[in-house]
């Protein structure tokens, strides 16, 4: 008989967190390493850490970094393509621009992921509506097929102008490779979506990593007990079957960012917040993504290794300045990053070497940070330590320690509240009236210096905010996305074509769930714009037949929310993207213990402002319970992180386990 | 409120932030085609006086012309014209301008009861009328041929758009409609950075925010003297070449001579040659912005590009040279081939001394073909296409294939999207093997890229360069191969297209472009 555990992983490039939930028992956590050589391996670890064996579990969900890295350090599998003649050197021409605009010195560009050797050309012709210009001569796919066969290729990828608008050209080339060729990457099947390098190198890409995830994935499923479910966090998330994800391997190159987000969509979703930014501060990194009404923003168009990856992907805006990362004055001014300290020497209040100061050495220096804890159980803090780091740049500025440090905090928001406007003002969204939800190693301490910063009325740093991204895989739900191009007008809208349109693609996505005793939820966006336009906005279809007339409204009611004007003018659909969901009822909160108002186990001098330090208390997060208030200047502390309640604002403990900032004493 | 030097970056992101937000909304709300695939626009911040603070979304040659647009245009309207709410537009080249479709939309920003700085949001307007559609007029001859030239205009104020005026500008462009959406998404976004800097006045002060506008200007000013006093002392002398005259005549020079003293430069553009005949012409604007993008790329590119960084740089252009030709001149391809002309005679100025912080020649043309019609509703649609080529060769690496090089950094249009809105067919897109020049380190190699014609009658215009002169090799490395142009004709016929010209182009015709390798770098081995 199975158990009945429900285990979540967040496997990272060095270490793997584990969440593990029981209807009946107390959440367990554990961190260990990640074993990159043995996957089973390092989740027979994670789990006996938690305390459990293979058969305890129910379901396992997890995300990893697995595909990311192949794609990050080049490790892909060589691929041969077939394109139509003409295009086969797409892969290495792209767009024509440069990412530097001024900077001569740059790298040279990584090699095509298809060397010229193994690209094949293809006769025959469609056109953007799928009619078909040339047709495919007699044994052309035969020849083509052949030829990227005798590369000995272990995976092929068929990319052909206008695959998305007829397949039969690719099903062509396809029904010569079946059963030969041991990885096959469909350009219509990976990307249906016109624009040929972006779908090109989707493709190509696809099949590169394909063996990687096919047998990652077999690996697990044997080392498994066959009554154990499983899935594999996707970029846009939610959770796959491990069959789909083996199709899609691309799919899972976010996993790992996308499951915090998940998490943090859960939390929106059983506190009603209608609109959440993330905040993921790391040592080196900081990501921030939007979620709305619970769910993740998603982009279509997302990039990876100086990539196109064009893959639905939770929409996340990463900037390199996180806690780890080094505060310099140049000819640019004081900046933060993307240079880090790394994990060694680390910052240099980590007394290991490290001697130029951080984002993390202000933090220290101001005190906010509790000099008898040791970080992870072994670094010792040391204050002094960053106070001297932190001294030649004041003494260059013509400044004192605390308000160089207190400056450098102010600096690291403004970098950040930049990120999060720009993730806020490509949606249309006013990003202000939203919530912030905390996490990462660095996520806590800031947020509420960076809530100030950008406006921000609440923070909300989350339980188990150190397993958070190991949380989403067990509380995201079950979701396919499916995205393709479809190029309907105004004039003459045939109501027909989309709804079949739609209703083929629900059905794609649908198919690609697994069974459940209810169906799924479908949610669907028309990508539309006015003629002329360069971006389609993602406009939200309402449910049901659609007319001409409910389109332009709902393209006239989205761009007016995102732009402020609107033209009562041609428009055109471009594209369909269809959600299918499997909605998971969250788990009942913990019954919240009953505990009296907290006292403070310290309370060290800390400095808001110049001047003299403010003692300020610090409180065990474990004392904290509601209905008691923790008003600032405060700093609490959990295992990982620490939280810092600045001056005027509060901290009340929520059911969840939650702890909400926000102003007002 | 004080200056701390804490706040000054606050305020310093916040500034760049307002500025990328502009860029952002025209992006995704305007109608050109090249401002949707190409991101033919750019966004800035002026100080009162027209000093640029902050930049969105680069093309660099915009950003150096922006530099001077808001002061030029201050010296037509008073500032006591202004009001809050209003939205001017203009595209004089002489008013800090480039070329007539860069239409620039300048909102006076207003903090405290009184005129504290501008937004600037420019955009490449996909017609602006003129003799031939898409308002690249190879064959003309005065500028007036080039399009509606439009002064200093209010067309929008607190009290709402002026119906009339808007009228009348659009009714001089091909697809008023499409003209009129990029209108509106340039004001979108002054008013997005309005609102913005209007939170930003609230929370810092505006002196504040004028403090510190004032400050990045000396920082930058500050970094680059810095950079220049990196460079080779004294006196750096160089030439290129433009193709021709326009016409077809000879080619025509570029001469610079550039002092280095001191932390200062002077650019004297002396033994430049006179205006030319044809649209090749350019402003002293845009020489500055070449001049300006060049010593950033060569001396300093991480200096913060504000109007501080010019004020080493003197700029001596002789009146009546083709950098400083007489009104009535046409200049339409002026801002993106002459200025990429400048670039090219300072880095052969530097290459003898500093080779090895130099890139070979390049594709430093904007390889433009446009090819215009009516479609089956009468309306006209223009589909532009830049050309990438082979990058020059670095001490160190091979040049990139197939990119955008110096002033310009357009994406190409896929052909998927062309053939779904456009009556021409993509037939190849093909890199052009063998085409880089030879060197210790290869030049890039260029595209092919073949255009079949699938209505009953297309215009085309080229505005393509680097077709007679090659890009050149540095170091002792190879020229690469130069731009060619052909159009097959259905009957089996092959004609070489000129680099500035108009034709008809009938169903069934094919036009090719060869785009050029960049040079190569030091001589070949063995």
């Amino acid at each position: 008989m199975s158990g009945r555990w429900r285990v979540g992983m967040d496997m990272g490039g060095t270490f793997t967190d584990v969440i593990a939930l029981h209807p009946e028992e107390a959440p367990r956590t554990a961190k260990t390493p990640t074993r990159a050589d043995d996957p089973v391996a390092g989740i027979m670890a994670a789990l006996a850490a938690v305390g459990l064996a293979p058969e305890e579990v129910e379901e396992l969900a997890h995300g990893t970094t697995r595909i990311t890295n192949a794609l990050v350090e080049g490790r892909l599998a060589p691929v041969a393509l077939i394109a139509t003649a003409g295009f086969e050197d797409i892969v290495e021409i792209g767009r024509q621009s440069r990412r530097d605009l001024y900077r001569l010195a740059v790298p040279p560009k990584p090699p095509a992921p298809v060397p010229r050797e193994r690209r094949f050309a293809l006769p025959g012709r469609l056109a953007h509506d799928g009619t078909e210009l040339a047709p495919l001569p007699e044994g052309a796919a035969e020849a083509a097929a052949e030829a990227a066969l005798a590369t000995g290729a272990e995976a092929i990828a068929v990319c052909l102008l206008h695959a998305y608008a007829n397949p039969a050209h690719e099903q062509a080339v396809a029904a010569r490779l079946a059963g030969r060729a041991r990885h096959l990457a469909l350009s219509h099947r990976i990307n249906p979506e016109a624009r040929e390098y972006e779908r090109t190198l989707t493709t190509v890409l696809s099949a590169a990593v394909m063996p990687l995830a096919a047998d990652y994935l077999a690996e697990l499923r044997a080392g498994l007990p066959p009554a154990v479910r499983l899935s594999v966090m996707h970029s846009a998330g939610g959770l796959a079957r491990p069959e789909e994800a083996a199709a899609r391997p691309l799919a899972m190159a976010l996993s790992g960012p996308a499951a915090g987000v998940a998490a943090a969509a859960a939390v929106a979703r059983s506190l009603g917040e209608p609109a959440l930014l993330t905040f993921d501060m790391g040592g080196t990194t900081t990501d921030v993504a939007l979620v709305l009404e619970g769910r993740p923003e998603v982009t279509a168009d997302a990039r990876l290794a100086d990539h196109p990856l064009r893959q639905p992907m939770v929409a996340i805006e990463s900037i390199g300045a996180g806690g780890g990362s080094l505060v310099r004055l140049g000819p640019a001014g004081l900046s933060i990053g993307p240079q880090s300290a790394g994990a060694d020497p680390g910052p240099a209040c980590y007394g290991r070497g490290g001697r130029e100061p951080t984002v993390c050495d202000a933090h220290a220096a101001l005190g906010y940070l509790n000099p008898r804890r040791r970080l992870g159980g072994r670094i010792a803090l040391d204050p002094e330590a960053a106070r001297a780091a932190l001294a030649p740049l004041a003494a260059r500025l013509g400044l004192g320690v605390v308000e160089t440090a207190l400056g450098v905090l102010r600096v690291a928001d403004a970098t950040m509240a930049r990120a999060l406007n720009r993730i806020t003002v490509e949606r249309g969204v006013d990003g202000r009236g939203a919530a912030l939800l905390a996490y990462g190693g660095m996520g806590p301490m800031h947020a509420a210096g960076l809530a100030r910063a950008y406006g921000l009325a609440r923070v909300i740093v989350p339980a188990a905010s150190s397993a958070f991204s190991a949380l989403g895989c067990v509380a995201a739900e079950t979701s396919a996305l499916r995205q393709r191009t479809l190029r309907l007008d105004a004039a003459g809208f045939d109501a027909e074509a989309f709804a079949a349109a739609r209703a083929a693609l629900a059905a794609e996505a649908a198919a690609a769930l697994p069974a459940g005793p209810a169906g799924p939820r479908i949610e669907e966006v028309a990508l539309m714009r006015y003629r002329g336009q360069s971006q389609p906005l993602e406009t939200p279809l309402p449910p049901g037949r659609c007319d001409g007339a409910a389109l332009a409204a709902a393209l006239r009611a989205r761009h007016l929310a995102v732009f402020g004007f609107a033209l009562g003018e041609a428009w055109e659909v471009l594209g369909l993207r269809v959600t299918a969901r499997l909605p998971r009822t969250p788990p009942p909160p913990p019954p919240a213990e009953a505990l009296g108002p907290p006292e403070p186990f310290a309370v060290d001098p800390c400095w808001f402002a110049p001047g003299p330090p403010t003692p300020t208390p610090r409180y065990a997060r474990a004392a904290l319970a509601p209905p008691h208030r923790i008003a600032g200047p405060a700093v609490i502390e959990d295992e990982w992180s620490t939280i810092l309640v600045p001056e005027g604002w509060a901290a009340t403990p929520e059911a969840h386990g939650h702890l909400r900032l926000e102003p007002g004493a | 409120m004080s200056l701390d030097p804490f706040r000054l970056e606050v305020l310093r992101h916040a500034l760049s932030g307002i500025a990328e937000e502009m860029s952002h909304v025209v992006m995704r709300a305007a109608r050109s085609p090249l401002l949707r695939e190409a991101g033919d626009l750019s966004s800035a911040l002026t100080d009162a006086a027209g000093g640029l603070v902050a930049q969105g979304r680069d093309i660099p040659v915009h950003l150096g012309v922006m530099a001077f647009t808001v002061g030029a245009f201050l010296a037509r309207v008073p500032a006591e014209r202004l009001r809050p709410g209003d939205v001017w537009f203009t595209n004089l080249p002489e008013l800090g301008g480039n070329h007539l479709p860069d239409v620039k939309a300048i909102r006076p920003l207003f903090a405290e009861g009184r005129l504290l700085a501008f937004a600037v949001s420019l955009a490449h307007w996909a017609d602006i009328g003129g003799a031939w559609p898409g308002s690249y007029v190879a064959e003309a001859r005065e500028a007036l041929q080039e399009g509606l030239r439009i002064p200093p205009l209010r067309l929008f104020s607190a009290e709402g758009p002026d119906r009339e005026k808007i009228a009348l500008v659009l009714a001089n462009t091909r697809g008023p409609e499409e003209r009129e959406g990029d209108m509106l998404a340039q004001v979108a976004a002054t008013r997005a950075a309005e609102a913005r800097f209007a939170a930003l006045c609230a929370e810092h002060g505006a002196a504040t925010v004028e403090a510190a506008m004032a400050a990045l200007h000396d920082r930058s000013e500050a970094a680059m003297r810095e950079a220049l006093a990196g460079l080779p002392q004294g006196v750096h002398e160089g030439e290129d070449w433009l193709d021709d005259d326009g016409p077809g005549g000879a080619p025509a020079r570029i001469h610079v001579r550039i002092a280095l003293e001191g932390g200062e430069a002077l650019f004297d553009f002396a033994g430049t040659d006179a205006a030319l005949a044809g649209p090749l012409n350019t402003t002293p604007s845009v020489a500055a912005a070449a001049v300006y993008y060049a010593m950033k790329a060569i001396a300093g590119p991480e200096i913060p590009p504000n109007a501080g960084c010019y004020r080493p740089l003197r700029l001596a252009i002789p009146p009546g040279s083709l950098l400083d030709p007489p009104p009535e001149k046409p200049l339409v391809g002026g801002n993106h081939e002459t200025s990429q002309r400048v670039v090219d005679a300072i880095f052969r100025a530097f290459a003898p001394s500093i080779p090895e912080r130099l890139s070979a020649g390049g594709p430093t043309t904007s390889g433009l073909l446009i090819f215009g019609g009516r479609d089956a509703a009468g309306a006209w649609k223009t589909l532009y296409e830049p050309h990438g080529g082979g990058e020059g060769a670095r001490s160190g690496r091979h040049g990139a294939a197939a990119t955008r090089v110096h002033l310009t950094n357009t994406n190409n249009t896929p052909a998927e999207v062309i053939e779904a809105e456009f009556p021409v067919r993509i037939e190849r897109m093909a890199l052009r093997r063998g085409s880089g020049g030879e060197g210790r380190w290869r030049g890039g190699e260029g595209v092919v890229r073949d255009y079949r014609v699938l209505a009953e009658e297309l215009s085309l215009t080229t505005m393509v360069e680097r077709r007679l002169v090659p890009p050149w090799g540095l170091a002792g490395g190879q020229a690469g191969a130069p731009f060619r142009i052909e159009l097959h004709r259905p009957d089996g016929t092959v004609e070489e297209l000129r680099g500035k010209e108009n034709r008809r182009l009938r169903r069934g015709d094919l036009v090719r472009i060869m785009t050029s390798g960049g040079g190569g770098y030091g001589p070949a081995e063995g």
